[in-house]
């Protein structure tokens, strides 16, 4: 099966935080009480009750005092995913045939260990320290439906398809390079910008923790050799230097 | 009976016994955690289970690693020309002509063996907490990758160490195994091997 994506067109999105609501309800997701800031914003943050949030950025300028960004946050569905790679526990998170990330509370062994290593900041963990994030709505595409939020978009911000010619038909409106093309093996939510990312709240040039990738390929296999190179050391002296008996030892 | 003399006191052997079978839990789940054994079912029932005996389990290898200050460290920190003659000659382990200089209760092998536990112990006890725990601070993630990195370096140290620990303590020195069950040793062993020991204790 194809790969399937996201892509969000902030420029299109009118901040009616639809898909938040949409979101909650499919995914049984309660509401939280929050208190007004004096922003659309809200709540502030991704919760375990909260899998997608509007992000909002104002852009002030001369010629256009009244900029404002509305950017959903949620999980990215990277291809390479640095929650999946620290993932201690099989099957706790797993890449589903259309290329989401999922995830198995079941499996979750609550070692919170993916929130350090996701490189954008996005799971969240319950009462009970099992994981919670977007899940592409996991159970829909495996139907054939598109995700909760994408389907209650009343303006295309949020559209749901194959990655290929979802990227194809943003190159045909004009934007030259998605943001997340390339990123971490290519995200599965793709972002149609028109500013540098940063405008919009989101990091350049978005990577697995450093020292996480340094784990994977460098630690992990010296522990599986390390182990074994002291057993093998160890016959190897037994048999060409042999114990140290009581009649040798000087 | 050969004349024998006393090595270690029941305490020790205990400590001892405890920090190896917890060691022995850790390393095991440890591994599992890392390249996804899922064979280690059998024994632990499921990765939730696994997880608990993993964090107990390092509680237990904390408090017997503190005990062990006592058994150990005065006289690891004991280094001396002795020492590094020791070392120059590898211990005598490549050699069976080589003639080492006389030895202290622990010889510097085991010396060196002991500080570099009980400070990779320690470090692994610390950010296993971390991650456990996980106390609330803004830069909480950095702590935990912070951590993360220590834990699995001390990892690799202390799997590569101890199965060597293991065999010299064994198979390579025969009638030093006895002491983690007897605690005594025959005082012509002891001579030979720690002889600094023996003339100090005055056997």
């Amino acid at each position: 099966m194809s790969r399937k994506a996201l892509v969000i067109s902030p420029e299109l999105c009118i901040g009616c935080r639809g898909c938040q609501t949409a979101c909650k309800s499919w995914n049984q997701l309660s509401a939280a009480k929050t208190t007004n800031k004096g922003t659309v914003e809200n709540p502030p943050d991704l919760t375990p009750n909260l899998y997608n949030k509007i992000r909002y950025v104002e852009v002030p300028s001369e010629s256009n005092p009244v900029r404002w960004l509305f950017v959903s946050q949620r999980c990215m569905h990277c291809d390479d995913a640095g929650c999946m790679k620290i993932c201690p526990a099989p099957g706790a998170l797993f890449k589903t045939k259309e290329g989401a990330v999922g995830f198995d509370k079941e499996k979750c062994i609550g070692c919170k260990l993916c929130v350090a290593g996701c490189p954008f900041n996005i799971p969240r963990y319950d009462e009970k320290d099992k994981i919670t994030k977007c899940n592409l709505c996991s159970d829909r595409i495996a139907e054939g439906l598109e995700p909760a939020c994408a389907k209650t978009c009343p303006t295309g911000a949020i559209s749901y398809g194959d990655r290929n010619s979802l990227i194809g038909k943003a190159q045909g409106a004009g934007y030259q390079k998605l943001y997340g093309e390339a990123d971490l093996g290519g995200l599965g939510v793709l972002y149609a910008f028109k500013d540098a990312p940063k405008v919009y709240g989101m990091e350049e040039n978005p990577a697995i923790p450093e020292s996480v990738i340094f784990w994977h390929k460098v630690l992990k296999p010296l522990a599986y050799w390390g182990l074994g190179g002291a057993v093998v050391a160890s016959l190897v002296h037994y048999v060409a230097f042999g114990p140290k008996k009581d009649e040798e030892v000087k | 009976m050969a004349n024998m003399v006393k090595k270690a006191n029941a305490f020790e052997i205990l400590n001892h016994w405890v920090m190896a079978v917890s060691f022995i839990i850790l390393a095991a789940t440890g591994f599992g955690f890392l390249f996804h054994l899922e064979q280690l079912n059998s024994i632990f029932g499921n990765f939730n289970a696994m997880k608990l005996w993993h964090n107990w389990s390092g509680v237990v290898f904390a408090v017997s690693l503190f005990f062990t200050i006592f058994h150990y460290l005065p006289v690891s920190l004991s280094l001396g020309s002795d020492d590094i003659a020791w070392i120059s000659k590898a211990g005598g382990y490549f050699s069976k002509k080589a003639v080492v200089p006389p030895q202290d209760r622990l010889n510097t092998g085991q010396k060196l063996l002991y500080l570099i536990v009980l400070t990779v112990g320690t470090a692994i006890a610390v950010s296993g907490l971390i991650i456990w725990l996980r106390p609330a601070a803004a830069d909480i993630r950095k702590w935990v990758l912070l951590s993360h990195l220590v834990h699995n370096i001390g990892f690799v140290l202390m799997v590569t160490i101890i199965p060597l620990h293991i065999y010299l303590a064994t198979l390579a020195n025969p009638g030093t195994f006895r002491i983690m069950v007897y605690g005594t040793v025959p005082l012509e062993w002891a001579k030979k091997r720690h002889a600094k020991w023996v003339q100090k204790m005055g056997f």
